[in-house]
């Protein structure tokens, strides 16, 4: 079985919605490939947040917006490779997961490995005594809600992440993650019940 | 305040606000994407065979794209529109969102002895769902996943609790794309049990009860009595009735790498020894899952030879000894498990105190 790569929960005008992006990114991705540099602009526009948001469920947040970048340039550099034009969501959903499991596998090379192996406290920590990116350092609050939703198991993380962070509505998370309907809402719902009772049991 | 429109606005933003939604998304804004469009590269656009051809033909072929085109997006709007009607409901408005609904693909599959009416019926715990030859099923539930029957198959529901899901596969194939968290989805088979640990993966029985899991996604465990194996991606493991779950391997590994290992697990004990041989001469790197494994399976004596041979091949960890390993201690099994870069094994341990405590509650 494979995962799909439309939405399946639209309304049938959400899926034209839907089949109409597809064709728009279709279309850039072409024209990307033709050397044109504001199409592929375009595709950052339509897609970052996304990418940020599958970045954040998974890596530090201080490291997150150079990875986001380093995302988009490994796509652009192999969008020839990319089969089918429209599934141009699934395939750099993909390349930003890769990208966040480099990201651990480099670390755990050059950090001496401790019971926790994962590291990734200490460096969201660290990164938010140093915040060297753009955005201004996280309150505690807001940096407890995130390592809540990071508790998570992946799914319901990365869902809940590009509902709650970044803003995205369930229908836009299936059309540029490429997962069905289905699994959003399953993901956003079971997620938030568990996120609750981590949140209330704190 | 009504679920639905709880439902509905962590949805798509619409229905009544739910003011919790509302705080943690004023609150995880700040975490948000604001980064400015970088200046990416030029891109140097590949000379193809269009560039190379003269106009009349570059019509002619634009108007056969054109026609294509439009073939294609009617066939994907057409496509999608009634994809959307098969969708199961939304699990908040389902009143069991843990049940199974079985759907017909080909033949006459039946739910115990009675064929199902129509294209679709429900599968409850207790209820066996059983193809025959020429038939073939498919069975989904909101918040577990979707499994294919394959014929001559037989599959009951044993459990369908809220963290706790399990099915039994007395004999047959079932193709599975589950969704629920890690842990909560088993198959029992007759000799051994396949947990979920988020994943798509094969699963096969005959009728000696024997078994062989394939995982396509994810990573799959496989247990009997505390004999467990951890099987990720592109990755097999055998079990037997009496035996339980074999050593998994890559279904990539050198034949003659696959076939000492079924003669380790499943053969006489006096060919141990030799296809033990094979399998260490016969490594890859790749295949450390087999020999991280083999640790815990070969008899104490050979235990060294396999420390070194996979030590070899993936470096311990500094907190690895070698004497810890030959006297098998858990947690650094378990770091140079992780160091394999095949899934956080802490996952399972997790699983693992969960089961052994609803065991003890039962």
């Amino acid at each position: 079985m494979e995962r799909r790569t439309v939405s399946e929960g639209a309304e049938g005008s959400g899926a034209v919605r839907l089949a109409e992006a597809g064709l728009r990114d279709a279309s850039l991705v072409t024209a990307a490939r033709d050397g044109d540099r504001t199409a592929f602009g375009e595709l950052y526009d339509r897609y970052a947040r996304m990418v940020h948001g599958v970045l954040l469920a998974r890596v530090p947040y201080g490291a997150v917006d150079d990875l986001v970048q380093d995302v988009f340039l490994q796509a652009l550099g192999r969008l020839r490779s990319l089969r089918d034009a429209a599934a141009f969501g699934a395939w750099i959903a993909a390349i930003a997961r890769n990208r966040a499991h480099d990201y651990h596998r480099r670390s755990r090379d050059e950090v001496e490995l401790t019971d926790d192996l994962s590291g990734t406290d200490a460096e969201d920590r660290a990164s938010s005594r140093a915040p060297g990116g753009s955005h201004p350092a996280p309150d505690a609050e807001a940096a407890s809600a995130l390592a809540a939703i990071r508790s998570l198991p992946e799914a319901y993380r990365e869902t809940l992440i590009l509902r709650l962070v970044e803003g995205m509505t369930g229908p836009e998370i299936a059309a540029r993650t490429g997962l069905t309907a289905g699994s959003v809402r399953v993901n956003l719902h079971r997620g938030m019940q568990l996120l609750r009772a981590r949140i209330g049991a704190r | 305040m009504d679920r639905k429109d709880n439902s509905d606005y962590l949805w798509d933003g619409s229905g009544e606000p739910d003011p919790e939604i509302q705080r943690l998304e004023s609150m995880l804004g700040k975490f948000a994407h604001r980064g400015a469009r970088p200046v990416f590269p030029a891109i140097v656009p590949a000379r193809s065979w269009w560039s190379r051809i003269g106009w009349p033909m570059r019509l002619a072929a634009l108007s056969a794209a054109t026609a294509a085109v439009a073939l294609l997006v009617a066939s994907a709007i057409w496509f999608m529109i009634h994809r959307s009607r098969r969708i199961p409901a939304p699990i908040a408005e389902s009143p069991s969102p843990s049940t199974w609904q079985v759907a017909r693909l080909a033949g006459e599959p039946r739910v115990g002895n009675a064929a199902i009416e129509g294209q679709s019926a429900s599968l409850a715990p207790g209820q066996t769902l059983v193809t025959d030859g020429k038939s073939r099923a498919n069975i989904t539930s909101s918040d577990i996943g979707e499994i294919e029957v394959d014929p001559d198959t037989r599959l009951r529901v044993v459990q369908s609790s809220s963290d706790r899901k399990r099915l039994a596969l007395d004999r047959g194939v079932i193709h599975a794309f589950i969704w629920s968290p890690p842990g909560e989805f088993m198959v029992d088979t007759p000799s051994a049990t396949a947990v979920d640990m988020g994943c798509a993966y094969t699963l096969q029985v005959d009728d000696s009860g024997a078994g062989l899991l394939r995982t396509t996604l994810g990573w799959v465990g496989f247990r009997l009595d505390g004999h467990d194996a951890f099987i990720p991606a592109g990755a097999v493991c055998a079990t037997r009735p009496g035996v339980g779950p074999g050593t998994p391997c890559f279904e990539d590994a050198p034949l003659a790498f696959r076939a000492a290992l079924t003669k380790f697990d499943f053969g006489p004990a006096d060919q141990r020894a030799s296809a033990l041989d094979t399998i260490l001469a016969q490594a890859r790197k790749r295949d450390a899952l087999t020999l991280w494994h083999l640790l815990a399976r070969v008899d104490v004596n050979d235990r060294g030879r396999v420390y070194d041979r996979l030590a070899k091949l993936v470096p311990p960890p500094p907190a690895v000894t070698r004497e810890g390993i030959l006297h098998l201690n858990p947690a650094m099994l378990d770091i140079w498990w992780n160091q394999l870069g095949l899934g956080d094994v802490s996952l399972w341990r997790t699983f693992e105190r969960s089961w052994s405590q609803s065991k003890v509650a039962q």
